[in-house]
Parts: structure tokens; sequence; C-alpha cells
């Protein structure tokens, strides 16, 4: 094969896992530290890319307006949080059931409100060429954001105050309680930590994908696969689950359509999941 | 005050009660009303409603799969899309030739049902659990979503019937029958509705009967209690399979009949809406309401189309917010909650009772009969020895077992060993809850390694959790039933014994109330009942007697005693008084290995043993004083009076 074909396949490898990696590492934080499935993490999403259009539109240079959309997003969460999931924390089931109903109504309004039309924003970068092939600089952006991230996520949670504490509120919160943990506060910054990782996704996806209300529902299954196959090991889970599941999708889409990629990255994780039920890092790693 | 708590206690799901008869009678009187409804209104409107009708049958098919067996599936709708599917591409392909589409509804619920069941075994066979089997089906029906609506290409057909991606799916015949060599006949509007409220309520007599028979408490029973249900012998990944398939097939009968009643499939069947409003329906209505399910999806229909249609279309708002206004308001449902404030009002009726059998015909339970071994021969052959070879348990680093070789003999046999020394890891090793990283678990030779704890436990090895483990929603009597029937599977000998079982456990005043308002001590006396009902041969008992008052202890040392006379009992624990009580060779685990074997005499002479308990700086002390005094006990009981328990400094005889 061809170095400069190698070096495309590669280089769209890393991509495909990069925004596998970018849209689960929210979900991941929100799972594991809270045991919180937020079924509107997909919402959550399409939020922080409407948010840079939004931003954009009104002639906000574009990457400002992408942290300015991660910050909503995570305040956002924080108000969720407040208002739903304090209430529900170990009622897993019940937590699932009002973030979905939280995302059908997310869903709902930015559509009354933007319509349903497929938005655009422009790659802010340009191509760059590699023998025969054109490929995007953006997709360095892509995977350095996701790298980025996934550094972040961890050294906030293994090098800061909040981190220990969250840590600790997620191995037990009676036992935090009672040393004087403040974890309804813990909580709520996780989950808005998560929300944030959210939006920062929806943001730097927005470019490259079409901006619609209903855009979240193409991300939240990949996401929660990844979240699962990876298992409770924030670090490795996201890093070995993206990189297994990016691999899979990758090569299906490649060969026959991005359909069979989605179909064959959810068949793996079905059948990883049958064998490691406790995910890649589930028996080697303990949280 | 206890009624009251057992109530709250036990307001999860129940077995539900009554009998075929009035189920039947109940829903021939529905039928009628419907009949008569349906012939009195416009046939465009019984057309209308035989909608409500097919939703009803999928939210149906939630209410059994949820309701009754405790699998949060969210992918029922995808199954009603795969029904709806299939039913168009066989219906048009082969209606015209044969005259019938009935074949092509048989062929959607057979297509429906191996769907569920191949999408169940990769789930339970894995032991994927609850929200993780939410996820899983939310995904699949998402890339089906996917899939379907990328198939408008020509090549994407079978046969004539295309798929038409996401123009959908058009002209798919209505239900047709013909009699062999007679004429075919299409059902008109009205009968059409006929039909499907028949075959609905045909449908929910089935799930409450079948929720009635032992199939349908034992799915009852894991959903309360997974782990204990696997300890009892039954073999849960079969039977949430077995209903996982089973509410597959109901679902995709919905998706035929929806396919025939719109003439029309599209991909948006598979999209997140429609799998919402199942769940919602079965929300509204109750989980575990049969009827519920009717009403769900009436009022829920009323409610989104009275509030979402009249400002265009918000109805996702509206089923949104129902959905996260029930979770935080109304947990239950409304038609649960309805009739729970029936209840309260009434005195409750101890439907147990009838149900499970009276206390009249009751056999007065001895433990001689129940474990059935008239003769010392026989109970010679049921003795049987468990053993392990060189097995080890690592948690990442930490051998937590490490290389044990040892042999429990017929008769009783101590594990002690201070905290984190192996004892309870190297029980779940027997048990089977974990596997061992290395070495092998023997039962007479057989190797055990690989069997699943169920399959361990009908092979006659009991086991008591150290955290006791029992339904704590299901009634005292609910709980030794399942018990009772987990070994004979037979429900009239199980009805018995449960009955002669509290008598014998001396918790008849108790048999109606929720088993998670027993004290612990009761608690603990309970779950070691329910080991021994199912007719162990190998018993496990991982500290019998915490939070037991005095009494109780001495009657639990009877019992093992007793035990030990049939089988090999395997007892771990903390209280000194009750190992020696027990009067059985002790073996002394220490930091996952073997430390030293010997009896309560030899063991409380060696200070060996007493610097493992103690430290060894503390070598005059008396190890029970390492946990103070057990609870449930009076304090002065279990340190300073501890005649009974090692003491330092031993005696010569016992060295002897």
């Amino acid at each position: 094969m061809a170095p400069d074909r190698l070096f495309n396949l590669g280089f769209d490898l890393a991509t495909t896992i990069s925004i596998l990696a970018l849209v689960s590492s929210g979900l991941a934080v929100i799972f594991g530290m809270r045991g919180v499935i937020n079924l509107a993490h997909g919402e959550f999403i399409m939020l922080g890319a409407f948010a840079t259009l939004t931003g954009v539109r009104s002639g906000v240079n574009i990457w400002m307006a992408m942290a300015v959309a991660a910050a909503v997003v995570g305040l956002f969460g924080i108000v969720v949080e407040r208002l739903i999931i304090r209430h529900l924390y170990g009622r897993l089931a019940d937590t699932m059931l009002a973030t979905w109903g939280l995302s059908l109504i997310m869903v709902q309004v930015v559509e009354n409100r933007y319509g349903s039309v497929t938005e655009g924003i422009s790659v802010p970068v340009g191509n760059f060429t590699v023998g025969e092939f054109s490929m995007s600089k953006y997709n360095f952006v892509l995977i350095a954001a996701a790298a980025a991230g996934v550094v972040a996520t961890y050294t906030i949670m293994r090098r800061t105050r909040y981190g220990l504490l969250a840590r600790a509120a997620t191995q037990s919160s009676t036992m935090a309680e009672g040393l004087g943990v403040n974890t309804s506060g813990v909580n709520m910054w996780t989950f808005g930590l998560g929300s944030a990782l959210a939006g920062a996704a929806g943001a730097l996806l927005a470019p490259v994908v079409g901006v619609i209300p209903t855009m979240g529902q193409t991300f939240v299954a990949r996401a929660f696969m990844t979240v699962i196959v990876g298992g409770p090991s924030f670090v490795a889970g996201t890093v070995s689950a993206s990189g297994l599941l990016g691999f899979i999708e990758n090569v299906g889409t490649n060969w026959f359509t991005p359909v069979i990629g989605q179909a064959m990255l959810l068949m793996a994780a079905i059948v990883i999941l049958r064998f490691l039920p406790q995910g890649l890092t589930g028996t080697r790693f303990r949280r | 005050m206890r009624d009251l708590l057992a109530r709250v206690a036990g307001s999860g799901p129940k077995p539900a009660q009554g009998n075929v008869r009035r189920d039947l009678g109940g829903a021939a009187l529905a039928f009628a009303a419907a009949a008569v409804l349906g012939n009195w209104v416009e046939e465009f409107t019984a057309f209308e409603w035989s909608l409500w009708a097919v939703q009803a049958i999928l939210a149906l098919s939630l209410t059994l799969v949820w309701g009754y067996g405790g699998i949060f599936s969210l992918g029922q709708a995808a199954i009603y899309g795969v029904g709806g599917y299939t039913y168009g591409f066989w219906a048009i392909n082969l209606t015209d030739n044969t005259g019938e589409s009935l074949t092509a509804v048989l062929v959607a619920v057979l297509v429906g049902a191996v769907f569920a069941a191949l999408l169940g075994y990769f789930m339970f066979y894995g032991n994927v659990t609850d929200v993780y089997v939410a996820i899983i089906t939310l995904a699949t029906s998402l890339v089906l979503f996917a899939f379907v609506n990328s198939t408008s290409g020509r090549a994407y057909r079978i046969g004539d019937a295309p798929f038409g991606g996401y123009n959908g799916m058009p002209r798919i015949p209505r239900i047709t029958w013909r009699l062999p060599g007679g004429e075919s006949h299409e059902l008109t509007r009205t009968q059409f509705f006929l039909f499907c409220v028949a075959a609905g309520l045909l449908i929910a007599v089935a799930i409450r009967v079948l929720s009635r028979r032992p199939f349908g408490r034992i799915a009852v029973a894991l959903q309360h209690n997974e782990l204990r249900t696997g300890l009892l012998g039954y073999d849960v990944r079969w039977h949430k399979l077995a209903v996982f398939t089973i509410g597959g097939a109901i679902a995709a009968f919905a998706g035929a009949l929806f396919a025939a009643w719109g003439r029309f499939m599209s991909p948006p069947v598979f999209s997140l809406t429609p799998a919402a409003l199942v769940v919602i329906w079965v929300l509204v209505g109750g989980r575990s309401s049969v009827s519920g399910a009717f009403v769900g999806v009436l009022v829920v229909k009323g409610f989104s189309s009275w509030l979402g249609g009249a400002s265009g279309d918000n109805e996702p708002i509206v089923l949104g917010v129902i959905l996260v206004l029930i979770v935080l308001l109304l947990p239950g449902g409304i038609v649960a909650n309805l009739s729970r404030l029936r209840t309260w009002t009434q005195s409750r009726i101890s439907l147990s009772a009838t149900r499970l059998g009276t206390d009249a015909e009751a056999v007065d339970y001895q433990l001689e009969p129940s474990l059935a071994s008239p003769t010392p021969e026989v109970a010679q052959q049921r003795a049987r020895l468990i053993a392990t070879a060189a097995v080890t348990k690592r948690f990442g680093g930490l051998a937590a077992v490490d290389a044990v070789t040892l042999e429990f003999p017929r008769g009783v046999s101590c594990l002690i060993g201070p905290n984190g020394a192996g004892k309870s890891t190297l029980l779940d090793l027997l048990s089977g809850r974990q596997r061992p990283t290395a070495g092998a678990v023997m039962l007479d030779g057989q190797d055990l390694t690989k069997r699943e704890p169920f399959l361990r436990a009908r092979g006659g090895v009991g086991t008591k959790l150290q955290v006791a483990s029992v339904y704590e929603s299901l009634t005292v009597r609910e709980n030794l039933w399942l018990a009772c029937y987990a070994m004979p599977r037979d429900i009239e000998e199980a009805d018995r014994r449960a009955a002669g079982l509290l008598e014998w456990l001396d918790l008849r005043d108790e048999a109606e109330q929720a088993a998670g308002t027993l004290s612990h001590g009761k608690k603990q006396w309970l779950e070691i009942g329910m080991v021994v009902s199912t007719d162990p041969s190998v018993v496990l008992l991982d500290e019998p007697t915490a939070g037991m008052t005095r009494e109780e202890t001495e009657r639990t040392a009877n019992l093992v005693r007793e035990l030990g006379e049939k089988a090999s009992v395997i007892v771990v624990e903390h209280d000194m008084d009750f190992v020696r009580q027990l009067d059985a060779p002790i073996t002394v685990l220490h930091m996952g290995s073997m430390f030293s074997q010997g009896t309560f005499e030899e063991l409380s002479g060696d200070d060996r043993v007493i610097d493992i308990y103690l430290g060894a700086h503390h070598s005059n002390g008396s190890p029970s004083d390492s946990r103070g005094p057990a609870p449930g006990r009076p304090p002065n009981a279990g340190s300073a009076e501890a005649d009974g328990a090692i003491t330092a400094g031993g005696s010569a005889d016992a060295d002897a």
C-alpha cells in the first residue's frame, strides 16, 4: 500500500477514534462518577453545537464561541442537576427516564426555535495534502481536543481537591458525608463537568456534522456503547473502548457504508459485553 | 404500624392475584362492551380505535418484560417495528397468491421472538444487567433506525416488497383470511377493531395467568433479588431470556397489526419517540398492572392530543414533561397508585395465604423428613465432599485467597480468621459467586470450578450470604415458597412445605409481612430456613449468627449441628462462643492462606493463632474482643465473660 494511502487511512482512523472519545467522555464522567445514565447526553451535545452556531452567527470568533458553548452547556447541566437529577441519585432507571423526558423536550424546543433544517458552520481551517489525498486540518483539532479532554479530566480527577472529593463520594457517599464532604455540591460539579464535556464535543463537531435538533440521536448510541465497553476506569476505558470500537466502525464505514459501520460497532459491543460484562477494564482495573 | 411498613416495603410488583375464571369473565365483559360500541359508532371511528388496542398490546409486552420480569427494555418499540416490516414483506409477497395474511402475522411473531431471543442471549448470558439492558436495547433501536433509513435504493427489497428507506414501505395488505378451498375475506374495519381488542384481552389474561404460575413468580423473584434466586438453584439467565422472548413475540404481533392497520411502515418507528412512548404508557398505567397497559395508552393519548395538538407538534414536549413528572412524583404509575389508595382504606387481605396455600394444610415441619433422609444409609449417600485444590483468587495485586487446598468432610467445619483473611472469598469460590484465578473447586471429585452458581445450588450446594439476602419486598411466606419450589418443582408440595417451615422457624406471625421489615436476626433465620429448605448436601454459612440474640444463636448452633449429621456444613464465624458450641474441626485462615487446623481446644492454646487475631503485642487478650460484643446481645456477654473464647496462655492438655 502506498504510504500516502496508509497515512490517509491512519488519519481517518485517528479521527473516528477521537470523535468517539469526545462524545463519550462527558458521559463516562457522569456515569462513572455518579452512576447516572444521562439519556439526554446526545441533546447536551446538540445544545453545544447550537450554542456555537448562535455564537458564530452573532459574529463571535469561532474558537471563542466553542469555549462559551461548553461553559453554557456546563451551566445548563448544573441547573438540570439541581432541578431533577438531585432527587434521583441511586435510582438508575428513574434517572434514565427523567433524562429521556428531558431529551424529548430539548429536541422539540430547539426544533421549534431553529426549525429542523440542517444548519452549517464553515470549517475554520483549510485542507492539507499528502500524496494524492486531501485531508482536513480540522481533524487535527479534533484529535488534539480529544487527547486534551481525556488528559484534563484525568488531571482534574486525580490532582485536584474536587477530584479527590468526587472520587470519595463515588466510592462511598455515606462515608464521604460522614467525613464532612458536601456530597451534594460535589455531585453538582461532577454533573456540570460532564455536561461541559458534552457541550465541548458538540461545539467541536459543529463544523463537521449537520447541526440539526435530532443530531444527538446519531451520537448517543455510540457514546453509550463506548462507555459501557470501556468499563469502570475512565482513562483506560475511554481510550481502549474508543480505540477498539472506532477501529471497527472505521473498517465498516470504509468497506461498506457509515450505517454498516455503526451497526458493526453495536454488534461488536454486544459481543464484547457477552464475554466481558464489566467492560474492557472491568477485571484488570478497580475504580 | 407494622402493617403500614409491610405495605410500603411491599409496594413493588407482585404476582397478580385472582383466578383465571374471573380474568376471563372480565375480558369477556370488556369484549362485549367493545363489540357494542364498535358496532354503534361509525366504522371509521372504530378503525381509529383499533390503533389504541394495537398500542395496548405493545404496552402489554413491556408490562410483561419490565413489570413482571424486571427487564428494563427500551427496545419493545423496535421489535414492534421489526414485526411490522416482517408482516409487510410476507403479506406483500404472498397475500395475492394465498389469499390470506394470517401466515404473515405468524411469521412476524416468530421473527420478533427470534430477534428478541438473539439479543436476549447476548445480554442475559453475558450477565448484562438492568440499565445496560436498557442501553443496549435502545442502541439497537437507533442502529435499526439508521439502517432502515438508508435502504431507499432499489437494491433493498425482498421479493416485491421494497424497504423504501425513509419513504417507508407502502401498500401493505390488510388482515385477510381464507378457509382452505374457500374464498378470501378481508377484515372489515369494525371486524379489525374487534380482532385487535380480542387479541389484546387474551394476551392480558395470558400474562396474568402466567404471572400466577411458578414461572411468573420466579420472574418476580429474580426481579427482587437475582442473587438469591440463583443461589436457590433457579436459572436466572434462562428465565430472563424466556420472558424477553415472549415479550418480543407480543411486541412483534402488535407491530404486524400496526402494519395491517396503517398499510404502511416507515423508519421513525425505530426512533426515540416511540420507544419513549411505550415506556410512558406503561409508567402511567403502572408497571405491573395488566389493565394499566390499556389505561396508560388511553390517558397518554388523550393528554398529548389535548395539550400538544392544539399548539402545533408539541407532542414530544408533553411526553417529556409527563416522563419527568411521573418519575419525580409518581414512581408507581397512576393505576398502581390508585389501587394502593384503595387498599389503604381496606384491611389488608392476606392474599398470599390464598395464593400460596393455607396454613390449614401445612405439614408439621420437621428437619428430619424435610431433608428426606429416612435412613442413615441414604444420609450417607447424600453427604458430599466439597474440596478445593490450590484455589487462588486475586483482586488486582492482592491475593484474597492464596493457593488454599482444603477438604470439608461430612459434618460441620468452621472457618475462622481475622478480617481480611479470605474467609468470605473462599465461600464465594465454593458457591460460585466468584471464579478462582487459579486452582479448582471439587464436589465428590467432580470439577465445579466453571459451574454457574445456580447449577451448584441444584447440585446441592446451599449458601447463606454474609449480608442476609432475602426477597425484602416479598412476604416471608413468599420467600419460603420460592425456596421450597426450587428443588421438587411441585406447587402443592412447595405450598405445604412453606407453611410447615413457617411454623418451624417460628415466623408464623410474620408470614404475610414483607421480609424487609423483619429484625436483623429474624432475617438471618429466614435465610437459613430458605437454604435448609432447598435440601442441600453442602451448606455454606457466612456469619449466620450476626445480629442474633443469644437464644437465636443457640438455636442456630443446634440447627447447624443437626444439619451436620447429614450434610457438609461450612461455617464462617467471628463469634467464638458459637464456634465453641459447634464443637467442630476448625480451619484458621490468615492473609489468604491456610494458617492452622485443629479443634477448639487445640487452637485456643496456640499462641500463633492468638497473635494473628490480636497482633503480636496483645497476645494476652481474647479474640472476641477484637470485634466487641456481637450486635443484638447484652454488651457484657461478649467480652467480659469470654469464658468460651479462645483464651491466651492455653492449657497444657490442649496441646497434648
